[in-house]
């Protein structure tokens, strides 16, 4: 899967959680690019960081998932979920867990 | 974008670049082709609006945005007019149905975004084809002797330019669409 939460930010300068966020809930590209209203070609470029959103449609995932913005989007590097939700202390474990899954994802 | 192009009923996919880079090498070569052969025939007198109609055809078929078919969404992101009633047509009368606008015609942001880029950078192509075609008309009025190496015609050269500039506005934004964009992904991903 094209994910850009950790390595390159892509053409954008702009990390995202797109394609972690989408395998977690079991989305297809297809199924959010309608609920977007946009090109599925659309959701991988965003996914890969390639085209950066318009307010508009930042806040159309943002709504989408439940989350704000700024935990889609990133000029940083995104940390691991689970650091950022157990603390670095108790993530060590989870931190080798989840990064299992997002390259299985 | 469309990922397939439908000829004669046969789908071509067209999801690579290189496919699309190399639709984009034959059209142009084919029109050029086409370019000498009208100036063999008539010196573009008559056939120079045969070149214009070739290009919007080679639009309709095969690159789109200005035309509906072919591989680019319409510019406008409009779908077409349909006339539904076939006697109207007789009377050269339209009838335009209320429709939707559908995502098959309608560009997203990001489409619409490499439209207005595709667009800059033809932009910039035409301002060197206008400057190179003003300088040429304007020695070809002023100073005629800097054009007196040219074996046809001064005016023939500038109207076979000023028809190449036509060519080129017409196609340009789609084919930089064409030869930019990179491999279109598959739908199950």
């Amino acid at each position: 899967m094209n994910e850009n939460s950790q390595r390159e930010p892509g053409e954008s300068g702009l990390y995202n959680r797109i394609a972690v966020l989408r395998a977690e809930r079991g989305i297809s590209r297809q199924q959010l690019a309608e609920a977007m209203d946009v090109n599925y070609q659309t959701i991988g470029f965003l996914e890969r960081g390639d085209y950066s959103p318009s307010l508009k449609l930042a806040l159309s995932l943002a709504d989408y998932f439940g989350l704000p913005v700024e935990a889609i989007f990133s000029k940083e590097p995104f940390k691991p979920l689970s650091q950022q939700v157990y603390g670095a202390g108790r993530a060590r474990l989870a931190l080798h867990t989840e990064s299992d899954l997002e390259e299985s994802a | 974008m469309k990922a397939e192009l439908v000829l004669m009923g046969k789908r071509v996919d067209m999801a690579a670049r290189t496919r699309r880079r190399a639709l984009v090498v034959l059209i142009y070569s084919t029109l050029v082709v086409l370019m000498a052969a009208l100036f063999v025939a008539d010196h573009w007198r008559t056939t120079g609006y045969y070149l214009v109609f070739a290009t919007f055809l080679v639009n309709r078929l095969f690159l789109g945005g200005y035309n509906f078919g072919g591989l680019i969404k319409p510019f406008n992101g409009k779908p077409p007019q349909r006339t539904e009633a076939p006697p109207f047509l007789l009377l050269a009368m339209h009838v335009y149905p209320q429709e939707p606008v559908s995502s098959e015609y309608r560009s997203d942001e990001r489409e619409m975004q490499m439209r207005d880029r595709a667009h800059y950078q033809a932009y910039q192509a035409l301002a060197v084809a206008l400057a190179v075609l003003w300088l040429l008309s304007s020695w070809n009025v002023f100073r005629p002797h800097l054009l007196a190496w040219i074996p046809a015609s001064p005016a023939l050269l500038i109207y076979g330019l000023v028809l190449a500039t036509i060519v080129v506005t017409l196609t340009l934004p789609q084919a930089i669409l064409l030869w930019t964009e990179p491999d279109m992904e598959e739908l199950s991903e």
